[in-house]
């Protein structure tokens, strides 16, 4: 039963613990820029990935306290669909964390938007780093971003699923025909069993790499659609004869196996991707080995290939702890003991200081040879992608999965894209 | 989201300044006004203060980061020539009319099964009334997802009977006939209440109606239907309301896209979406707004046409 005196005690309690969190909002705004072994600064650190780098970020972070006893690395991990929806009302609260893993997709988003910290402002060492990279983090002369690693696009497969059905394995110099009849192929001798591959027409990097191989822009330097209808419609026809086939995974599996990969889930023997989820894939799929091999091109002397940042750290533009986030960032980029603990799980690090401090065997080592031997095929990695590009990839993944469905026409999937894309880049002009 | 203004309305105490007594009363008021205030603070500045500003913000473009603009009712010409939320109306649409009336029918079935004296009820009680406990957590979407899966039980269980649908998650076909079943198997609140009215209902109803030889169906359209009315009205309209606010399991069966093929695409998702995913908050405002309207109507067309088949104790029709 509530009494008079219970019920004034739990008054004045409330009332004393209201006024604490009151205190607390005070006291962080009163404190330093600066902190010492004795009395550190705690900055926060947020990235997104699955277990396997929350551990290797632990073991990262517990490097740098060691190193910089006046800084605590206060760190903190979601998925990545939810990592957006977080940083966004986090951005609208004006509260993001001081230090952020960040990706290329959303960089103008916040960049543009002055969230995020002007890094040429702050010490970080750059040196180390491939003169072409950089400015992929950086728009209008300010630099938001620095690359931790870099990944390329590539082709998967597992070695021994091709051998026990027989095909040969291909070495990557193929065009989009011979591509499409090598994941019949595997349709058809596999009896259904296994399919060819996922429909890379869905996959928004693989159609920006084929217009790089034709001479297209994605996005022109005003923000505005490179390409035209004709070039999608051309794009989203690549696949039209191979869907419902063994060669193309149906999309009904592809969302039962959600959030996990049908490559992962050894329902292809195909897929192509980024480079660095080759851990994930091991791990998911319990596969031996697998091997990259590049992208198809219908000219064999221009891949479309290029080094994109896998992903970036960024800080926020109303960190208190300028000094302290960017002597964090320094460390995760160019450090080579964080390069020993990663590995090839960001991406091949992208500090030449990092990279040679690193040790890569198995298929880490697949990894990094894959990427040199692309090499000669490179080109200048692309600027940061337009305002809202983030939804628009999601877009063109959703189409093309309707695509699949058979609920859209090539032509209906195409006219739905780009009157998304236009809506989307005349609300952000 | 929806559902503070109708609670507000209810909850709000009565003014006390018609009673006699004025100076007693002056002291009662005093007291309850202070007893509200913690309430009432929390009231305007957590539900009255953001319906306000996502009013203002329906009519702006406001990406979360730059100060909104004001477009004027742009936000809500536009959505009538957006596909994705004509496609979300629809599929909410689809969910309230079909979804509520078999809810509540399961629920109106059980709650006469229980009504019975049998050994155990209480027990009976319990676990119909525990799926609607636990429905609403993410827990169960995803053993949903999991079960309605390919080869998970019910496809499994269904191929048993030759019946071979396979995995219903990924059937854009199947994924709504799933969600009703959801729905439907948390009839628990409404089966409690429905359980209240029946015992309201004065035995001799039946017992003079057996006299008169009337059987089970007769009893249940004559008696139990009309004595039941004003219950069956309530449920009615809080499971309609409550069914355009479908969201947490949408989101974790569909991993927060709306997929397959925008087949579970539902109106708050497809406002979730739009707010947190492309940044655009003014157009989720109007979308909110909107559906705020649209069940206001909805409610006002249940409450007119309700004096047609409400029957209340004391009525003289």
């Amino acid at each position: 039963m509530i009494n008079r005196r219970h019920f004034l005690t739990t008054v004045a309690v409330g009332t004393a613990s209201a006024a604490a969190l009151a205190a607390c909002g005070n006291g962080s705004s009163s404190s330093g820029q600066t902190g010492t072994a004795e009395k550190p600064v705690t900055i926060n650190y947020t990235w997104w990935g699955n277990d396997d780098r929350a551990e290797r970020t632990r073991k990262a972070i517990a490097l740098f306290e060691s190193k910089n006893p006046d800084i605590k690395v206060n760190g903190n991990f979601t998925d990545f669909a939810g990592y957006w929806q977080k940083r966004a009302t986090e951005a609208a609260g004006g509260g993001l964390p001081d230090v952020m893993q960040w990706d290329l997709s959303y960089l103008r988003d916040y960049g543009q938007r002055n969230q995020l910290l002007d890094l040429s402002t702050v010490k970080i060492n750059t040196e180390a780093f491939e003169k072409s990279l950089l400015p992929s983090g950086q728009i209008k002369g300010k630099t938001y971003g620095i690359p931790t690693s870099t990944n390329a696009f590539a082709v998967y497969y597992d070695p021994a699923k091709l051998a026990s059905l027989g095909i040969a394995e291909p070495d990557g110099s193929w065009s989009y025909k011979e591509f499409n009849d090598f994941l019949s192929q595997v349709g058809s001798k596999s009896n259904g069993a296994l399919y060819g591959g996922t429909d890379y027409t869905g996959v928004w990097w693989m159609f920006n790499i084929w217009l790089r191989q034709n001479n297209i822009q994605a996005f022109t330097p005003e923000g505005k659609l490179g390409f035209s209808k004709d070039d999608l419609k051309k794009w989203w026809n690549l696949t039209a004869s191979l869907r419902g086939t063994g060669a193309i995974i149906p999309e009904d599996r592809v969302t039962q196996l959600a959030p996990k990969s049908p490559f992962g889930s050894n329902a292809t023997a195909t897929e192509v991707t980024w480079d660095n989820f080759m851990a994930g894939y091991l791990g998911d799929s319990g596969a031996k080995e697998l091997k990259l091999v590049p992208v198809p091109s219908d000219n064999q002397d221009n891949l479309g290939l290029f080094l994109k940042p896998s992903m970036l750290m960024v800080a926020s533009a109303k960190t208190k702890f300028k000094d302290a986030a960017a002597r964090f960032i320094d460390f995760m980029v160019n450090d080579p003991e964080v390069g020993q603990i990663f590995k090839t799980s960001r991406g091949v690090p992208a500090s030449k200081t990092q990279r040679d401090g690193t040790t890569f065997d198995g298929t880490d080592k697949a990894v990094v040879d894959y990427e040199k031997s692309i090499e000669k095929y490179l080109k200048d990695a692309p600027e940061p992608p337009i305002v809202g590009f983030g939804t628009l990839e999601a877009s063109f993944k959703r189409i093309a999965s309707d695509l699949n469905y058979g609920k859209l026409t090539v032509d209906g999937a195409t006219d739905a894209w780009f009157k998304e894309a236009e809506d989307l880049i005349k609300q952000n002009a | 989201m929806t559902q503070s203004p109708t609670l507000s309305r209810r909850s709000t105490a009565p003014a006390p300044a018609q009673l006699r007594r004025s100076k007693r009363n002056g002291a009662d008021a005093r007291a309850g006004y202070t007893f509200l205030l913690p309430w009432l603070l929390g009231f305007i500045a957590l539900t009255v203060g953001p319906m306000i500003s996502s009013l203002y913000l329906s009519f702006t473009n406001y990406n979360l980061f730059e100060p909104p603009k004001w477009i004027g009712l742009d936000n809500y010409t536009t959505l009538f020539q957006d596909e994705r939320f004509l496609q979300s109306v629809g599929v909410t649409l689809g969910y309230v009319v079909f979804g509520t009336p078999l809810k509540l029918a399961a629920a109106l079935a059980v709650a006469m099964l229980l009504n019975s004296k049998r050994r155990g009820q209480g027990f009976y009680r319990s676990a119909f009334y525990a799926p609607s406990l636990i429905g609403a957590s993410v827990s169960i979407a995803i053993v949903w997802k999991a079960m309605f899966g390919d080869s998970g039980p019910v496809d499994q269980g269904l191929s048993f009977f030759g019946i071979n649908l396979g995995g219903w998650v990924g059937n854009p076909a199947m994924t709504m006939p799933m969600f009703i079943l959801l729905t439907v198997w948390q009839f628990g609140a409404p089966m409690v209440i429905f359980l209240a009215g029946l015992k309201q209902i004065p035995n001799e109803l039946y017992e003079a109606a057996s006299m008169d030889g009337a059987g089970p169906v007769r009893k249940f359209f004559n008696i139990t239907w009309p004595m039941l009315s004003p219950v069956i009205f309530f449920n009615l309209l809080m499971e309609t309301i409550h069914a355009f606010q479908i969201f947490a399991s949408a989101y974790i069966i569909s991993n927060g896209e709306g997929g397959p093929a925008g087949s579970t695409l539902f109106y708050t998702l497809y406002l979730y979406l739009r707010g947190f995913s492309d940044f655009r908050m003014g157009y989720a405002s109007a979308m909110a707004w909107l559906l705020v309207i649209v069940v206001g109507i909805i409610t006002l067309i249940f409450f007119r046409t309700s004096k047609s088949w409400v029957h209340y104790s004391g009525d003289s029709r």
